[in-house]
C-alpha cells in the first residue's frame, strides 16, 4: 500500500481517484480536494517542525547551547506547546490600522507559499499537478508574498513596519531578476518549463568515477548557476545575510512589529513555508528533484530524498544565519543590482553558448 | 484531468488552512482591553507624528528599474524554451538576436549605474563614522 502511494508514477489526484474507486465529476472534485489537502499538510508539518523546534535546536548547536529539551523526547512536544501558546494569545489591534488590509496581509503569505507547492514533484505520485508552465507558475505565486508584506507594512500604522515593508520590496525585486534569469539558464539545458521534465532531464549519468555514476544534476553541470541561485534565494526568502526587512536590531521586527497572536503565527508560518518552497525549487532545478544521488540507493522512495533535499536547504539557511552578519541596505542594493544581476546574465550567455556548442 | 483544476483546489485549501487557524485562535484567545495597550509600538515612547511619512525616492528608482528587467525576463523564457532545438541546426540565428537584446539592456543598466539610480545614497552621518577597511 505504502509502496503503491510512494512509487507509482501517476499524478497524485489520479492516484487517489483510482485508489478510492471514484468515478464522475464529484469523485474528481473530492480526490482533488484530498490531494490538495495532503500536499498542504505535508508542507505545514515540515514548517511546524522547522519553526518551533528544528530552528532552535540548530541555532543552539551553532552557538554551543542546549535548546528546548523539557517537553517530550528531544523537546519535540514544544511544537504542540508553542502552537497552543501562540494561538491562545490576545490579538491586539493597534490604533489606526487599516482594518480590512491589516487582516488580509497575514493570509497572503502562507497562501502564496502553499500554492507554490502545487507543481513541485515530490517523488512518485506526490505531485498535485504538472502543467506545461510549471516553473513560471512557481515563481509567479511565490512573488505574491511581496504584496502581503507591503500591505502588512503599510496598513500597520507603525514606522518600523512601514520601513520593513519598503525594504522587503526593494530587496525582493532586486533579487528576483537574478533568480529568474538563473532559472532560465536551467531551462536552456532542459528545454522545458514542465517541472517533471526538468527532473527527468537530470537523470542521465554525467561522468562515472570509480564505477559510481554521478547524475547530471544541474548543480554538477553548472555549479556557478547553482551558487548564484542559492544566494539569490537567500535574499528572496529574507534570511541572513539578507534579513534587512526584519533586522531585529534596527527595525524591532520589521513588517510584523504590530502583529500578535494568530496573525504573527501566520506571518511566520508563511516565512517558513517560503524557505521550504525555495528549497523545493532548488531541489527540482538543481538537485534532481526526488531522484536518488546514486542509482544503487534508488530503493529509498523519492519522497524521502525530496524531504532530505529541502531540509538540507533549510539547514543551509540556518547555517548562514549563524555564520554571516547582516548586510546594510546600500550594500544589499549594490550586491543585487551590480553583482548578482550582471553575473546572472553572464551565466545565461555562457550557458547558451555551451548548450549551443553541445547541441 | 486538467492540472489547473487541482491547482485551483489547492488555492482553496491554502486559504482554508490560515482561516481555520484564525477560527481556532478566536475561540481560544482572551480579550482584555486596557488603556494604552493599543498604541503603536515605538520602543515604549508615545507615538509621534504620522506613519505615512515621505520616504526616499530611491525606492521608486529601484522599482522602475525592476519593471524593465522583469519584462525582459518574460522575453527570455520563450527563447530559453526553444533555444536547444533551434541551436541544433542554426546556432547563429538562435544566439545572436538574444545577445543583441541583452546587450541593449546592459547598456541601460550601465547608464542607470552611471547616473546613480542604483547607488544607494548613504547619509553623511553614516559615511563619516564608517571605518575604511
Amino acid at each position: 500500500m505504502i509502496n503503491f502511494i510512494l512509487n507509482t508514477q501517476t499524478p497524485l489526484v489520479d492516484a487517489i481517484y483510482h485508489l478510492l474507486g471514484f468515478d464522475g465529476l464529484i469523485g474528481t472534485i473530492i480526490s482533488a480536494f484530498i490531494a490538495a489537502f495532503l500536499i498542504g499538510n505535508i508542507m505545514l508539518i515540515s514548517a511546524g517542525i522547522a519553526g518551533p523546534w528544528a530552528k532552535r535546536k540548530i541555532t543552539a548547536v551553532f552557538t554551543d547551547r542546549i535548546a528546548v529539551n523539557r517537553l517530550g523526547p528531544f523537546g519535540l512536544l514544544i511544537i504542540v506547546a508553542d502552537a497552543i501558546r501562540l494561538l491562545a494569545k490576545e490579538l491586539i489591534v493597534p490604533e489606526g490600522v487599516d482594518r480590512p488590509s491589516w487582516d488580509i496581509a497575514p493570509l497572503i503569505l502562507p497562501f502564496s507559499a502553499l500554492l507554490g507547492f502545487a507543481v513541485i514533484p515530490m517523488g512518485g505520485p506526490l505531485q498535485l499537478a504538472d502543467p506545461e508552465t510549471g516553473l513560471v507558475f512557481v515563481f509567479a505565486v511565490a512573488s505574491i508574498a511581496s504584496i502581503g508584506v507591503v500591505i502588512g507594512g503599510y496598513s500597520s500604522n507603525n514606522k518600523f513596519s512601514m520601513l520593513g515593508g519598503l525594504r522587503a520590496v526593494a530587496m525582493n525585486i532586486a533579487y528576483e531578476i537574478p533568480l529568474i534569469v538563473t532559472a532560465a539558464s536551467v531551462v536552456l539545458f532542459a528545454g522545458s518549463l514542465r517541472l517533471s521534465e526538468i527532473v527527468s532531464a537530470q537523470a542521465d549519468p554525467l561522468i562515472i568515477i570509480a564505477g559510481v555514476a554521478i547524475p547530471s544534476w544541474f548543480a554538477f553541470v553548472n555549479p556557478f548557476a547553482f551558487i548564484l541561485f542559492l544566494v539569490a534565494n537567500l535574499a528572496e526568502i529574507g534570511r541572513n545575510p539578507f534579513d534587512i526587512p526584519e533586522a531585529p536590531t534596527e527595525l524591532v521586527a520589521g513588517y510584523v512589529t504590530e502583529y500578535s497572536s494568530v496573525y504573527f503565527v501566520l506571518f511566520f508560518l508563511g516565512e517558513f513555508l517560503h524557505v521550504f518552497l525555495g528549497g523545493a525549487i532548488i531541489a527540482t532545478l538543481f538537485l534532481g528533484g526526488p531522484a536518488a544521488p546514486i542509482s544503487s540507493l534508488s530503493f529509498i522512495p523519492g519522497f524521502i530524498w525530496f524531504l532530505l533535499k529541502i531540509w538540507s536547504v533549510f539547514l543551509f539557511t540556518q547555517w548562514m544565519r549563524a555564520a554571516i552578519p547582516r548586510v546594510r541596505i546600500d550594500q544589499m542594493i549594490e550586491i543585487g543590482w551590480k553583482g548578482l544581476l550582471a553575473l546572472s546574465f553572464i551565466n545565461l550567455i555562457f550557458t547558451a553558448v555551451l548548450v549551443g556548442v553541445i547541441a | 484531468m486538467n492540472p489547473w483544476f487541482a491547482i485551483g483546489m489547492l488555492s482553496f485549501v491554502a486559504l482554508l488552512i490560515p482561516l481555520g487557524m484564525i477560527l481556532i485562535s478566536s475561540l481560544l484567545r482572551p480579550t482584555v482591553p486596557i488603556a494604552g495597550k493599543r498604541a503603536a509600538y515605538e520602543s515604549g515612547e508615545i507615538p509621534t507624528s504620522s506613519t505615512h511619512f515621505r520616504f526616499d525616492i530611491q525606492y521608486y528608482m529601484v522599482a522602475l528599474l525592476f519593471v524593465v528587467f522583469d519584462i525582459e525576463t518574460i522575453f527570455i523564457f520563450p527563447w530559453a524554451l526553444i533555444y536547444r532545438d533551434v541551436a541544433a541546426y542554426d546556432l547563429f540565428w538562435a544566439l545572436v538576436p538574444m545577445l543583441i537584446f541583452i546587450a541593449v539592456l546592459f547598456v541601460g543598466l550601465i547608464w542607470a549605474w552611471s547616473t546613480g539610480a542604483i547607488q544607494w545614497i548613504v547619509s553623511e552621518a553614516i559615511s563619516e563614522t564608517e571605518v575604511s577597511p
